[in-house]
């Protein structure tokens, strides 16, 4: 019990320090191709082609895939420039995954 | 509807394309089609033209027409926390894709000799705009729930037939413009990590 007392107690400091990560999820969509999510993913978030590849292929494989994480500001950033692209993204708070 | 060979790569940052006319004329009808569609979402009697001025919008819940829908989407999935956000957000969206939209517009009417040359922001833009063409059409395509087969196989007089032969193209353009911007972009990769 002490365990969960201290873990809400920890989680509830995150939440009033701004510590909690929030994070931005992109979904799978049948119009996109694979190679220009490839590209956004190179040009907004300066990721290698190798790493843009895998985040690519994680999201048509299982549906979605986290492609970045930061304060939630930082979050709504990286979707507004998302969907400025067409990509179909969202943000939530990473511990409500 | 091949006539031009797509993007090529010309040296750095530099993506150059030819267009017969015919081609020309569907891209910039296609252009005007989103500029008109994101401009029928604009504000009606906004009640504070200072919130107008700092594009904060009198929307917010999304379009209701579906193809607008898909390229203003929520950013949130709880409605209320999409709903704020779509308020500070969607003018800015909307004029972010409008000036892409432009912006290609303009390459394609002064393009001489159909030829269109474009550097890395230009090419930015143009990817933005073919692929939010291809958002709109591919609403109307029903992509999401008919297949590649199906929609291969429409009869030769259903109008779909037109509208999935141009969204193929431009899918075949977008890939080639892509192929060239990929291939500039890991030369810088490959030359960073080499002055490393």
């Amino acid at each position: 019990m002490v365990k969960t007392a201290d873990k809400i107690e920890e989680e509830i400091r995150a939440i009033f320090s701004g510590d909690t990560p929030w994070v931005t999820i992109v979904w799978d969509d049948p119009v996109n191709l694979q190679t220009y999510v490839v590209y956004v993913f190179m040009e907004l978030f300066g990721y290698s082609k190798a790493r843009a590849t895998e985040l690519m292929l994680k999201v048509h494989n299982e549906g979605k895939a986290i492609v970045s994480t930061g304060s939630r500001e930082e979050m709504e950033h990286d979707v507004a420039r998302l969907h400025e692209y067409g990509l179909w993204a969202t943000l939530q708070r990473g511990d409500q995954l | 509807m091949s006539a031009t060979e797509g993007f090529k790569r010309h040296g750095d940052h530099s993506y150059v394309a030819q267009f017969a006319e015919s081609e020309k004329e569907v891209l910039l009808n296609l252009c005007e089609q989103i500029i008109e569609l994101l401009a029928e979402r604009t504000d009606h009697g906004h009640d504070d033209p200072l919130a107008a001025m700092v594009g904060i919008t009198s929307h917010d819940s999304p379009p209701e027409d579906e193809v607008l829908h898909r390229l203003l989407p929520n950013a949130y999935a709880d409605q209320v926390d999409a709903s704020e956000f779509r308020r500070y957000t969607e003018a800015t969206l909307r004029q972010k894709k409008q000036a892409h939209a432009i912006s290609m517009r303009i390459h394609l009417k002064t393009a001489e000799d159909g030829t269109v040359n474009l550097d890395h922001d230009n090419a930015n833009a143009w990817l933005g705009a073919i692929n939010d063409i291809r958002l709109a059409l591919g609403v109307r395509l029903k992509v999401a729930s008919n297949s590649q087969d199906e929609l291969e196989l429409l009869a030769p007089d259903d109008p779909l037939r037109g509208v999935y032969a141009v969204y193929t193209w431009l899918g075949w353009l977008q890939e080639t413009l892509l192929d060239a911007l990929i291939d500039d972009a890991v030369d810088d990769e490959e030359s960073q990590l080499g002055s490393s």
